[in-house]
């Protein structure tokens, strides 16, 4: 046997392992939260500069009686606008941090009878937490954590669909709102409310399967 | 094009042979799998090292074997073997040998396949990481040497030990 004789049994006969769809799907995965944990978070404007960029927009402003008026807009009004800008973009944040770094949940189970007992004594208020009818549409409960939103603590519900996660992250509202979608570095959001609770559900997922995930959810809920 | 999207245009066609050679280097399917996730996610991070006109292949291929030569060192607790130890190597298989292909298996339609598989199997890492570098997934010696970080000539030595042992072993089984 000479080195030609080998080369031509190891290329015919020697296995070859070639890199099949999940594990190309998982890089992928893996390189988009990479980039988008990479990207700079805006930063949030202090008082001082939503002041100023208040007096740019209306100069009339700038009289002494519009003064008062900028200060009550400047402390009641525009922070809320703001906070409402900056959501989206720190719950994505937020769910990059817990795929990247985790925990992806404290409690890791897929019964609701574990998962909500919990969140007793970690939280002012008691999520809803739903397994099986999720699991039925192919979204299995995987847990749930207490992460920080807004400087609150936040219940969230951790699903899996296929080979992508689902963050639900659940807190009190007063009104009700039918579900709206957002995009922000692509990640989809889908965002509702039932009069008492405020849910944001956060993925990489594509946008119609997360609303699909809204819409059971909303069903369930409903029953 | 944004970093991401040129990182993927580069790499993800390196994924087949990046997984080939994670496979024949570690056992276990789901450590090569592991292994090839943190070598795309190291690759990335380093991505701006990777000159312009520089060929991918060798790059992302020299990440993936640091990934799984990692991975075997502490797969046996022996976090301080040297890589490049041949010696050392060889001893650790001694006490995790091979397993040897059954002759009655051997023996069916897949003889050929089970019986170069096993002789693969049976090289030290550094000697089949030249072998699979070289025969499965056609790199020249300098690409060799600049993925397992040795000397072109290191390469060519090892490459003609492999050859010698596969030559053997495959005689023995009585393959012409």
């Amino acid at each position: 046997m000479n080195d030609d004789d080998l080369t031509r049994l190891l290329q015919q006969h020697a296995s070859r392992h070639p890199a099949d769809e999940r594990l190309r799907a998982a890089v992928r995965t893996q390189i988009t939260l990479q980039a988008a944990a990479q990207e700079k978070p805006a930063e949030k404007p202090t008082w001082r500069e939503r002041f100023a960029r208040l007096l740019r927009i209306h100069p009339a402003l700038a009289g002494a009686g519009g003064l008062a008026l900028g200060l009550v807009l400047t402390m009641f009004v525009v922070p809320r606008l703001n906070n409402d800008v900056a959501l989206p973009e720190e719950l994505v944040a937020a769910h990059v941090r817990a795929l990247q770094v985790g925990p992806l949940y404290e409690v890791a189970s897929s019964d609701r009878h574990q998962v909500k007992p919990w969140f007793q004594g970690r939280l002012d208020y008691a999520p809803t937490v739903l397994d099986e009818p999720l699991r039925e549409q192919g979204f299995a409960l995987l847990g749930g954590r207490v992460q920080a939103v807004q400087n609150r603590p936040t219940a969230v519900l951790a699903y899996q669909v296929r080979l992508h996660k689902i963050d639900l992250y659940i807190w009190p509202a007063e009104r009700g709102a039918a579900p709206e979608k957002l995009q922000r570095r692509g990640f989809n959001l889908v965002r509702w409310s039932d009069g008492a609770m405020q849910y944001w559900a956060v993925s990489d997922v594509d946008g119609a399967e997360l609303e699909r995930f809204a819409a059971a959810w909303r069903t369930a809920a409903a029953h | 094009m944004t970093d991401a999207r040129r990182f993927e245009a580069t790499v993800l066609p390196l994924l087949d042979a990046a997984h080939n050679l994670a496979r024949w280097l570690l056992r276990e399917p789901a450590a090569a799998e592991d292994a090839v996730q943190e070598a795309a996610l190291r690759a990335f991070r380093y991505f701006a090292s990777l000159r312009a006109n520089e060929d991918a292949k060798p790059w992302f291929l020299g990440i993936v074997r640091n990934a799984c030569f990692t991975a075997l060192a502490r797969e046996r607790g022996r976090a301080d073997v040297t890589l490049l130890d041949e010696d050392a190597w060889d001893e650790l298989e001694a006490r995790s040998p091979s397993p040897v292909p059954d002759p009655l298996t051997a023996l069916g339609t897949r003889r050929e396949q089970t019986l170069v598989n096993a002789a693969l199997r049976a090289l030290s890492p550094p000697m089949r990481e030249v072998i699979v570098l070289r025969e499965l997934e056609g790199l020249d010696y300098r690409d060799i040497a600049q993925v397992a970080g040795i000397p072109i000539g290191t390469v060519m030595s090892r490459l003609s030990r492999a050859r010698a042992q596969l030559k053997r072993q495959l005689q023995l089984a009585g393959l012409p």
